[in-house]
């Protein structure tokens, strides 16, 4: 963005409702990156198509299913409920670090091994 | 084929005598090979083990190949790339799955974990997001 940008300095201020939790979103986070999914739900919508970068017609909500540890961030993996699409996004600094959480220690909640035998593996 | 034969001027390899017996030769690749080597540790996996029909990643290092789209097996996707796994999900029923991502294109991918996975190289990628104490701690103290 120049300053010839009549749009310059002026924030967008434009907002999309969270399908899953009908949150009213400001498109912009606060660190000025632009937003894939709900800072409440972490639900995203499926409208850019990973493979090819451009836009995909689907559009169904992506449900948050894992956190990548990615140097020393977190990224969140989306699948879409409608096609199975995965998609990944940075982690916003205004994101719900309970909902966060809760999905980094889901696989360690219900292990297929018991986790006390680890130490004799 | 080997590097020294795209310098010029070397004639190519002559076809080397095969170490398998007779009715294993030619099935070392394609659908109904028995085994493949992993692009990451080199491990020579079969696939025909206990705890897993659907062998799609290495028990050792866990690494997988890009060869499938957006359903298992269909074969569609072009890239043949490496896919490490960066990630653990799990499922409703509370099955593991591996998140993997291609270091060639960047696509990603979820494959179910297999009975002889290496139980360590699974659980060091489950708590690898909890890892780094820092990030953890600014993440749970910024409620």
């Amino acid at each position: 963005m120049s300053n010839t940008d009549p749009t310059f300095g002026i924030a967008d201020t434009s907002t999309f409702t969270c399908l899953r939790c009908g949150t009213s979103v400001s498109v912009l986070s606060p660190d000025g990156a632009e937003r894939d999914h709900c800072p409440s739900c972490l639900t995203g919508r499926h409208v850019h198509e990973r493979r090819s970068g451009g836009r995909s017609d689907c559009g169904g909500p992506m449900g948050p299913i894992a956190v990548v540890s990615d140097h020393d961030r977190w990224r969140l993996v989306h699948r879409c409920a409608h096609c199975d699409g995965l998609s990944e996004g940075d982690v916003a600094s205004d994101d719900n670090r309970l909902v966060l959480m809760r999905i980094a220690v889901r696989p360690l909640a219900e292990p297929p091994f018991p986790l006390e035998l680890l130490g004799e593996v | 084929m080997g590097r020294r034969s795209d310098r010029g001027g070397r004639r190519p390899q002559r076809p080397k005598t095969s170490l398998r017996s007779h009715g294993d030769r030619g099935r070392r690749h394609g659908p109904t090979a028995e085994s493949f080597r992993c692009l990451e540790c080199r491990l020579d996996v079969s696939t025909r083990a206990p705890g897993t029909a659907h062998r799609n990643h290495c028990p050792n290092c866990l690494t997988s190949r890009h060869v499938d789209g957006r359903l298992p097996g269909d074969r569609s996707a072009g890239c043949g790339g490496r896919m490490t796994a960066v990630g653990m999900t799990a499922r409703s029923d509370g099955e593991w799955m591996l998140v993997h991502r291609c270091v060639s294109c960047g696509g990603l991918g979820t494959n179910r974990v297999a009975g002889d996975d290496n139980v360590r190289a699974l659980v060091r990628l489950a708590v690898r997001p909890l890892s780094d104490p820092a990030l953890t701690r600014s993440l749970l103290t910024r409620l």
